[in-house]
């Protein structure tokens, strides 16, 4: 392998492990990378080195500092890493919407006493969507993962004995329950407002 | 990896630190990675120069500590299509640092370093 190409495996381990950060750090990193990459080889073909020498040299100094790029990266500050958990807390939303419509849906196909528009999967679908990011959002700004439970198993309690009623309605009167939860939580995780 | 007791530095810190200090004394008073690499490996006699990661991240430790500066190159400097290398420098308190005696590992009271975060 040439040193250019183990170089540009270097770059693109670099990129790996600063995506979602800040831009400007994660700029920074890199151009100081590859900067000293390209010194690197330059020096060492100056002083009549192997390529393949060259390249294992690289290859050394990535693997060796692999740790540390980790620990690095774990000392970002949370801001600057924000793309990342709101990634996670979108799939998470998702997952729960899908778990969520996924009972009614299962319920048609085994008995005749649930039987649910199109409509309603839409509304119980924007409501989970909307409540589902406030709970992402009360818990990230209270800071406890336990009120979030909290709040979800009492929606989801609600939303049990809706369905004991046989009425799509009192599900999404259990979904209300949640976001009113989750309000309340962002209530005084913000306190003034 | 090596542990910080607080208000010291790493042993790698202090390699750049002294490797730094050398510079200047040799007219350099601003250096680069790559350059403080080899250095260091001059310095130590080692065989392998400093792992990428290993120091950057010492540098950005002795940047938060005030102990080093830095700046990128100006695109005029950098010759021959080569990139613009970010150029660190000695601070006052670096400077202190690198010229008291840090063989028992403290470093003295004026220049202690603050806590890691």
């Amino acid at each position: 392998m040439t040193p250019e190409r183990m170089a540009a495996l270097v770059l693109r381990w670099v990129r790996f492990y600063t995506r979602g950060l800040d831009g400007a750090v994660a700029e920074r990193r890199r151009d100081e990378i590859a900067v000293d990459l390209h010194d690197h080889i330059g020096y060492a073909r100056g002083d009549g080195e192997a390529d393949a020498r060259i390249a294992r040299e690289i290859a050394a100094r990535m693997l060796r500092g692999v740790a540390a790029d980790v620990a690095w990266r774990r000392r970002q500050p949370k801001e600057e890493r924000s793309m990342r958990p709101f990634r996670r807390s979108a799939v998470r939303v998702a997952v729960g919407v899908a778990l969520i419509l996924s009972l009614p849906l299962v319920a048609m196909r085994l008995t005749s006493a649930v039987a649910w528009s199109v409509g309603d999967f839409v509304l119980a679908g924007v409501l989970s969507t909307i409540i589902g990011a406030a709970l992402e959002l009360a818990v990230k700004k209270a800071g406890s993962v336990a009120l979030g439970v909290g709040v979800g198993a009492l929606g989801i309690a609600a939303g049990v004995i809706g369905r004991c009623g046989d009425a799509p309605g009192l599900i999404v009167f259990g979904l209300l329950l949640v976001g009113s939860g989750g309000a309340l939580a962002l209530r005084r995780a913000l306190p003034g407002r | 990896m090596a542990r910080r007791k607080p208000g010291t530095l790493l042993p790698l810190e202090n390699e750049i630190l002294d490797a730094a200090l050398a510079l200047r004394r040799k007219g350099s008073a601003t250096f680069h990675g790559f350059g403080l690499a080899h250095a260091i490996r001059e310095r130590s006699g080692s065989r392998s120069l400093t792992a990428h990661g290993t120091l950057y991240k010492a540098l950005a430790r002795l940047e938060e500590f005030g102990l080093l500066s830095s700046r990128w190159e100006e695109a005029a400097d950098a010759t021959e299509g080569r990139p613009r290398r970010r150029l660190y420098e000695l601070t006052a308190d670096g400077l202190l640092v690198a010229r008291s005696d840090r063989t028992d590992e403290r470093i003295a009271p004026r220049a202690r370093v603050p806590r890691p975060a």
